[in-house]
């Protein structure tokens, strides 16, 4: 392999998994996901001499992702017999799921949900995520702030019950 | 605590968190398989730039009839249905394409009617145009049905619903429509979409595909939804 080659397959190892569930937390489909992570990778594999001086390639990826129509609409045709967004299918809810959780989650707007997956599995400050979606920063806490307190309000009883028992 | 005390931004992140990575995920893909994806992409790439000036001047026709003829962006409201298609326009701006899987859309039908509903599009058969880079916000423009819907229960009709108002400036959706010549799938319809940017995109007449490692695809095969697994 040469460097670049090493380089990018560091890249690819290490950013695989934070960069599929950030684009599973939108996506909703575990099986559309992956595809479009795959395919992400391998454009930024095609751009990866550009990508290496990205200030977020983790981001690049997601956001290319999410941009895939093609790939988004053919892997519907295939789930739409099945459930619409088996993020919340019954099968997928165990270990430490928490359906209620996962079906407020699915429930926010995408941008919202965009914006959480990026700060949750990319760590990324509001001026970032900001200039990756192309909006403003406000905006991105006015998302993020709708999208916590929606979550809240789902949490929130919970965690009171088992507190007071 | 109380039924008053509420979780921190951070404690409600991390329960976010903690449940979405929960869930099982497979392992990444061979990483020579990745690459060799990206060759191929590379590759279209410059093919579709080498054919540009042919497919350039075809689109841009198409684009400069969506400006000034009657496919101009005075919207209409209503119900448009044909045997392609049914196109439904809603009270929020929003519209709701329905599409038959037995009866394949006219291009210039479908690219007239989205226009009428103020969705700009461009909607060609037997290419299929993209940007490079894509534009961001496809998953804001396009969307299903929520969960919970009857939607899912159907291989007949496949519905979609398009935010025009979610469009950002200066980009179009873009509609492809293939009959597929080779492979095991030679004989059947694909039918693909994207947002590109108006006035950087590129076509090709290679139907868009996600290599040999996809687990499938929906295809209008002979008169019926159907999808590759």
């Amino acid at each position: 392999m040469s460097n670049e080659q090493t380089e990018f397959a560091d890249f690819f190892q290490a950013s695989w998994e934070p960069c599929l569930r950030a684009v599973m937390a939108v996506a909703g489909s575990r099986q559309q996901a992956e595809d479009q992570v795959a395919d992400a990778f391998a454009k930024a594999w095609g751009s990866w001499r550009k990508l290496q001086r990205h200030p977020a390639p983790r981001a690049w990826v997601v956001r290319t992702a999410l941009n895939t129509g093609a790939s988004w609409w053919r892997r519907r045709r295939r789930e739409l017999p099945l459930t619409d967004h088996d993020l919340a299918a019954p099968g997928d809810l165990d270990g430490g799921l928490d359906a209620a959780l996962m079906t407020a989650i699915w429930l926010l707007p995408a941008r919202q949900r965009e914006v959480i997956a990026l700060r949750i599995f990319l760590d990324l400050d509001n001026a970032t995520i900001a200039s990756q979606l192309g909006i403003e920063a406000g905006t991105v806490r006015m998302h993020l702030s709708r999208g916590v307190a929606a979550l809240r309000r789902e949490l929130t009883p919970t965690k009171s019950l088992e507190d007071g028992q | 605590m109380n039924i008053h005390d509420e979780l921190s931004d951070n404690e409600v992140l991390r329960a976010a968190s903690d449940s979405l990575s929960a869930m099982p995920v497979a392992g990444p893909p061979d990483v020579e398989a990745i690459m060799a994806r990206g060759r191929a992409h590379r590759a279209r790439r410059l093919s579709a730039v080498a054919g540009l000036s042919v497919a350039g001047v075809a689109a841009g026709t198409a684009l400069a009839l969506g400006l000034t003829g009657a496919l101009g962006p005075a919207r209409t409201t209503g119900t448009i249905r044909t045997a392609a298609f049914t196109l439904v326009s809603n009270t929020n701006g929003t519209a709701t394409l329905t599409l038959n899987p037995v009866q394949l859309f006219d291009p210039g039908q479908l690219q007239s009617d989205l226009a009428k509903y103020g969705i700009p599009a461009k909607v060609t058969s037997g290419s299929y145009c993209t940007s490079d880079p894509e534009p961001a916000g496809f998953s804001q423009v396009v969307s299903l049905p929520g969960p919970g819907t009857s939607q899912g229960t159907s291989r007949q009709t496949l519905t979609i619903t398009i935010d025009p108002a979610a469009m950002p400036d200066g980009t179009e959706l873009s509609f492809g429509n293939f009959q597929l010549t080779t492979g095991e799938l030679a004989g059947e319809q694909q039918a693909d979409m994207d947002l590109i940017d108006a006035s950087s995109y590129t076509c090709t007449s290679t139907p868009p595909t996600l290599g040999p490692d996809t687990p499938g695809f929906g295809v209008l095969r002979g008169g019926q939804a159907d999808g590759r697994h």
